[in-house]
């Protein structure tokens, strides 16, 4: 357990050493913190404001949209607008979206006549569900691979991992989980078409296995299209730990070469990786969207999905604002955890 | 060697979580029953059938209550349904309905006071007006009697025995304080109809139950079960591997997908849509003010006639629409409506004959410039039309292709505008900036929904409000033919009418009609015993504006678990243990590894 430790060491004694005791750097955390913090706010009122325009400058009346070609009485469709108080000044509008969006309140969905906090309150477990699965696996398997890349740089491996990840990289999502459709499903008939469980799902044990079931193309969709991008950075971060004096100066100790890529070159390596991670933690939310579709897996992403085809302007307006929040959270967080975690942020 | 080894074992893990999924499968609660699984690629929009609008849930609205009256199966009359048998007055004002003694799946009496209570509701909350306003603007009072149902009209309407509004229970349904607002999401539905809904996981699926009691005799299933897919391909792949037993309203490629699968069969029959082209023809508002910016050559009638001699629909049925289609030689009612459907013969028939398109060009004085393309009588404008389409319709861009050819041999030019959905409605419908656009309509048994939307008061009014044109369209006969046929309660004679109406849209050509696309569907043999179709032969199955292909079909059952309970739990057993095995040996073989490594430094 205290390998990571020493390892870190090196670079933390180099930055941290002049200020001697930790108070001014813990203050200095809680300033940055706190900087961050109000960048943060700052962004989520610009999401606000620019939610409110965006929606509006959209072509077409979101009125007659929502008729859907059907013959509405002039009589109905004012209805509608005051429905969607369409008929205020813009001004009204605007300030009425923004007390309305600082109490949590998203209106209500013109199609399906609920709360948008409560429809995204139901979907939002089986997007963290799939995006979260489908994160832990891409993060895994591209440090893993990446790590292992990296350490033999230009073996079989190497060349092998590397390829294949760009590959799967640079396809469309929408292709590869049809692919696996047509494959798994159509060919193979192993793997269901749809959702997140059977229609008569079982109970108990048996459910969890037919929620896993369900899970397999959809984890491996999102999987296979990203995980590219851990294994780079992994790869490549470790290549530069391995010509550092630390690794040789291991190796001279005679330390078996597992034990210094996993005690030393590793954890130094990590630290961009884990960066990366948890900016993307921001996406797990609104990333799916295209798994989603395919799969029609009933999350947010096919919430936002279904509605962008109704269209249902306050279901839009509130998963998008919800999406872009999430992402400047994460990336707040991702900020500040790197300042934690990396000491030489702190002195820059 | 080793790592492929760790590999294969990793498929076969792999593997064997699918196998359990599929056990998993068969142990369902569905094993012993009899259900049948429908597809959609549409989600359902409401279960509160006052609001609902998509042609899922009004399918499953269909299933599940009782109407005026329904299609008949075989001939698509108007034919009993709740109401036993009815009778107009002399004038055609009064319509007296006798509603049939049955009972409410809760086992309260049906009773011409809950029909009345639906059509109040209608007419006097705007809120219920969403699903099927327009089909009681005409009413102007409706009373209950015991079992009478009396419905006073405006104005004489033949097709009041077409009503699409379903009969709600009114114990149920008159507590409900906001109509606009509420879901209908409250299960077990009380149904009058052959299903009783029981639950709906938006956006997943809607279960229905066979009502035991309905008066024509319960459904030979036990359930019937609507699944959704967002996305049709893999609809297609749920047929193939049996999670669904039958997907209707399918395009070309995706039916073509089904080909070959011995268990799948293939429908394609004529179906209820038609694909037209709407033809600026001079677009102007309810007060005749013109509006928008169409071509002005598209007002003469002899620009719109020479483009429709232009069209080859035979090439266009073949190659867009890969055979799946009836070239259209008659105006917006499909063939499958025998009573009503029109179509030319001699003179009035328009086929393929550009040279005869030029022709009529020529003598109007529409000239060709030096590169060929043809300009204005009197002025310099050259004939360069917009065709206005939907964004990610391939059929629709192939479409366009071919018409662009089509017209430029007779000296037109054609570019291709796309639209969103939403914006395309409103330039084609009610600002007019557009020359010509694509559309489509499907056809109820009655049509007479369809030929009202090309009536002057569907028009947009000056504010730019309402409407629900197809075409801009107002004309004399048109307007007069429809006001007749309204009258006119002998069926003959109102078809009679019905042609003529469609002969007049066909020669003066606001619209041409270029083919009348397939019903696609398709389902399983060995789950489905047997289905059949509205009208019965060679019909639709899905989505027929009647009960009776999901009331009549009868279905295999769902397979028993394989054995009782052992073989389940055998193969929970089997794959702990598997996976047990195969992460010992993934972890002896990274051992081993690392030793092989050490030796080698």
């Amino acid at each position: 357990m205290t390998a990571p430790l020493e390892a870190v060491e090196p670079a933390a004694t180099q930055a941290a050493g002049p200020a001697g005791d930790d108070r001014p750097a813990r203050r200095g955390i809680l300033r940055y913190a706190l900087s961050k913090a109000g960048g943060a706010l700052f962004s989520i009122a610009m999401v606000i404001v620019g939610t409110f325009f965006l929606f509006r400058l959209l072509p077409g009346d979101p009125v007659r949209a929502l008729a859907q070609g059907r013959n509405m009485t002039p009589e109905q469709l004012d209805l509608e607008r005051r429905k969607l108080g369409l008929d205020q000044p813009l001004i009204n509008q605007f300030f009425d979206f923004v007390g309305d969006t600082l109490r949590f309140d998203f209106g209500m969905s013109y199609e399906y006549k609920r709360p948008v906090l409560d429809l995204i309150g139901d979907r939002i477990g089986a997007t963290l569900l799939l995006a979260g699965v489908g994160l832990a696996v891409a993060v895994s398997l591209g440090i893993w691979q990446g790590m292992r890349a990296g350490w033999r740089h230009g073996s079989r491996f190497d060349k092998f991992s590397t390829g294949t990840s760009l590959v799967l990289w640079s396809v469309p999502t929408f292709w590869l989980g049809l692919l696996l459709l047509l494959v798994f499903g159509a060919y193979f008939k192993i793997f269901p078409s749809r959702g997140i469980q059977s229609v008569d799902a079982p109970d108990g044990f048996a459910y969890v296995l037919d929620v896993a079931h369900h899970m397999v193309l959809p984890v491996i969709t999102l999987v296979g299209v990203v995980y590219a991008q851990y294994l780079l950075v992994m790869r490549s971060s470790l290549l530069d730990e391995v010509g550092q004096d630390y690794v040789t100066t291991a190796r001279a100790k005679g330390l078996r070469d597992d034990d210094v890529r996993r005690r030393h070159a590793v954890p130094n390596a990590l630290l961009p990786t884990v960066t990366l991670v948890f900016m993307r933690v921001g996406f797990v939310v609104g990333g799916a969207v295209t798994v989603e579709t395919i799969f029609s897996w009933p999350g947010l992403g096919q919430l936002f999905y279904e509605a962008v085809r109704v269209p249902d302007f306050t279901l839009m307006q509130g998963t998008f604002m919800l999406i872009t929040v999430a992402v400047i959270i994460m990336n707040t967080l991702a900020d500040v955890v790197y300042h934690i975690l990396d000491p030489r942020v702190r002195s820059a | 060697m080793r790592k492929w080894l760790a590999r294969l074992a990793v498929l076969g893990v792999a593997l064997l979580v699918a196998g359990q999924g599929q056990a998993a499968l068969a142990q369902d609660p569905a094993a012993g029953k009899k259900i049948v699984r429908v597809g959609a690629t549409q989600a359902v929009d409401s279960m509160n059938p006052f609001q609902a609008v998509r042609l899922v849930s009004t399918s499953i609205h269909r299933w599940m209550y009782g109407f005026l009256t329904v299609p008949d199966s075989k001939t698509l009359k108007p034919s009993p349904d709740l109401a036993e048998s009815w009778t107009p007055s002399e004038d055609g004002l009064t319509w007296t309905f006798k509603i049939r003694q049955t009972k409410w799946s809760d086992g309260r009496p049906v009773t011409a006071e809950d029909a009345a209570w639906t059509f109040n509701k209608i007419m006097s909350d705007d809120a219920a007006k969403t699903a099927n306003g327009p089909a009681v603007e005409n009413f102007e009072s409706v009373t209950a009697n015991g079992q009478d149902l009396i419905i006073k009209l405006k104005a004489p309407q033949a097709s009041i025995l077409e009503n699409p509004i379903p009969i709600m229970p009114k114990h149920v349904w008159e507590k409900v304080t906001n109509i606009g607002e509420f879901s209908g999401d409250e299960y077990p539905s009380v149904t009058s109809g052959p299903y009783i809904a029981v639950e709906h996981k938006k956006d997943q699926y809607v279960k229905l139950k066979a009502n035991p009691d309905y008066w024509r005799g319960a459904p030979k299933i036990d359930e019937l079960q609507v699944v959704f897919y967002d996305n049709p391909a893999a609809s297609v792949v749920g047929l193939k591997n049996g999670e669904i037993d039958l997907i209707g309203r399918l395009n070309p490629p995706e039916f073509e997908a089904l080909k070959g699968d011995p268990n799948i069969v293939q429908w394609n029959q004529q179906g209820r849509r038609g694909a037209y082209l709407q033809i600026n023809h001079g677009a102007t508002t309810t007060d005749d003010k013109p509006v928008g910016d169409g071509h002005p050559a598209l007002k003469d009638q002899k620009v719109r006639q020479a483009l429709h001699w232009a069209i080859d629909k035979d090439k266009l049925v073949a190659e867009v629409q890969n055979g799946l289609a009836k070239p259209a030689h008659g105006s917006i009612v499909p063939p499958m409506y025998t009573d009503f459907f029109w179509e030319a013969t001699g003179d009035t028939k328009v086929t393929y004959d550009p040279a005869k398109a030029n022709q009529i060009l020529d003598d109007a004085g529409y000239k060709k410039g030096a590169d060929g393309i043809r300009t204005m009588p009197d002025g310099d404008r050259k004939l360069e039309f917009r065709f206005s389409i939907h964004t990610d319709t391939p059929i629709e861009d192939k479409l366009a292709e071919y018409l662009t050819g089509f017209f430029k041999e007779i000296g037109i030019t054609l570019t291709t505008k796309k639209l969103d959905s939403s914006k395309f409605t409103e330039e084609t419908g009610v600002t007019g900036l557009f020359d010509i656009a694509i559309s489509g309509w499907s056809v109820n048994p009655d049509p007479e929904e369809v030929l009202a939307t090309h009536l002057c008061s569907r028009r947009p009014t000056p504010a730019g409000e309402g409407g629900g044109t197809e075409s801009f369209y107002c004309d004399e006969t048109f307007e007069k033919l429809y006001q007749e046929q309204l009258k006119e309660l002998d069926r003959p004679k109102r078809a009679e009418l019905i042609k003529q109406m469609q002969e007049r849209l066909y020669t003066d050509a606001p619209v041409i009609t270029i083919y009348y696309t397939n019903d696609l569907e398709g389902y399983r043999k060995d789950r489905i015993k047997s289905i059949t179709s509205v009208p019965e032969a060679d019909g639709i199955l899905y989505g027929a504006s009647s009960f009776w292909p999901f009331y009549s079909l009868e279905a295999v059952e769902s397979a028993p678990a394989q054995a009782e309970g052992g073989s389940n739990t055998g193969l929970i057993a089997g794959v702990v243990g598997a996976v047990v095995v195969i992460g010992l040996g993934a972890f002896f073989l990274t051992r081993r590894r690392k030793s092989v490594a050490d030796d080698r430094e």
